[in-house]
């Protein structure tokens, strides 16, 4: 209970920080500002990483519902996707594909691999 | 326009939304495959559903606020996950920067510029410019350029789940073969989706997949509000 109050006053304090910093002096969104300052004040020690771990790990594998409102306009495209539907999808396509290719050959020629020492991926199935 | 809406229609579409995406993330789980995406499934059910009860979607925006208000804490949660995977990558970060800058400005300019010549509308070229990021950071940075966060959306689940099924094979045939480039192009380009499909096979790959798909996030947000304003008039 306390983990939970101690990641939710964390987020929110964070997130704060980011709207007072974008109504400042603009430029990214405030939750990205929150984002940053969020990892910041872990890496610097002032958040306690154990203490968020559990909390935070809950919040992301559950967040995907939050995007289904903005998800569900489509609704409003049937029109769009009627005659555009094929183009978008190769847009998609093709960009995707060519953005794996260019930086998957060059990280291959610029990045040694390094082995991890630990902890995979924390982010979630569900976004 | 804003429709009328009554507490009891916002509790009504808000828990139906929550529990067709809670059903539907537990049928993922069980079944396992990507495809059974829990955001395509809840909007295959719930799109039938509000053309057969005439609901509008300024209705059901209206009436489900309360999710999207946690879209801002959610992209704040994403700190820690970079921070967990930060210091793995200490090592090669300006070349990791660099690589993802130019990867983030070529396709933003290759997405925009194909929309605009193909489809002609902005807000589509917008939204399909930011395909790559990750939903959350995605919905906010089209909200904030005016585009249409329905489209991206709908894009980043196509970008997700073609890279994250055919990517990896894609990767081998031309010869990209280590655990950092091929975690760092599928995270880059297929986001979170691609990054769960190397987590299962590679912890290693999974790991530099989250990098890149939050760096790469943040990259697009510094660059494309500059980005977008320089590549308009081309197509005025």
């Amino acid at each position: 209970m306390k983990n939970i109050l101690y990641t939710i006053a964390a987020i929110v304090i964070c997130l704060i920080a980011g709207k007072i910093l974008n109504s400042a002096i603009g430029g990214l969104p405030a939750s990205l500002y929150g984002m940053v300052i969020y990892c910041l004040l872990l890496q610097m020690g002032w958040l306690k990483p154990d203490k968020v771990h559990q909390v935070n790990q809950w919040g992301i594998s559950h967040m995907g519902v939050c995007f289904i409102p903005a998800a569900v306009g489509v609704i409003n495209h049937f029109e769009l996707i009627k005659n555009h539907g094929y183009s978008i999808v190769a847009i998609i396509f093709f960009t995707t594909f060519f953005l794996i290719s260019f930086i998957g050959i060059l990280a291959e020629k610029y990045l040694t691999s390094g082995q991890l020492s630990s902890d995979h991926s924390t982010v979630s199935k569900h976004l | 326009m804003l429709a009328s809406i009554t507490l009891v229609d916002s509790l009504i579409l808000t828990l139906l939304t929550l529990v067709v995406y809670q059903s539907a993330a537990w049928v993922q789980q069980k079944w396992q495959l990507i495809l059974l995406n829990p955001m395509l499934l809840t909007i295959i059910i719930l799109i039938p559903y509000l053309l057969l009860n005439n609901i509008n979607y300024a209705k059901y925006h209206q009436s489900t606020q309360a999710l999207s208000i946690l879209l801002e804490p959610a992209t704040v949660a994403l700190g820690y996950p970079l921070y967990q995977q930060l210091q793995h990558v200490k090592r090669y970060w300006k070349q990791l920067v660099m690589i993802l800058t130019l990867g983030v400005i070529i396709v933003i300019t290759m997405s925009f510029s194909l929309t605009m010549v193909l489809i002609h509308q902005e807000e589509i070229a917008i939204a399909l410019s930011l395909k790559s990021v990750t939903t959350p950071i995605g919905i906010t940075l089209t909200e904030q350029l005016q585009g249409d966060s329905s489209i991206t959306s709908f894009a980043i689940m196509i970008a997700g789940l073609s890279g994250a099924l055919l990517g990896p094979p894609w990767l081998r045939f031309i010869n990209v073969k280590s655990d950092i480039a091929i975690g760092l192009a599928i995270g880059s380009g297929s986001h979170v989706i691609g990054s769960i499909i190397l987590s299962k096979n590679n912890v290693y790959q999974g790991a530099y997949s989250s990098v890149a798909l939050i760096t790469s996030a943040l990259l697009t947000a510094f660059i494309i509000p500059v980005l977008v304003p320089l590549l308009l008039p081309f197509f005025s």
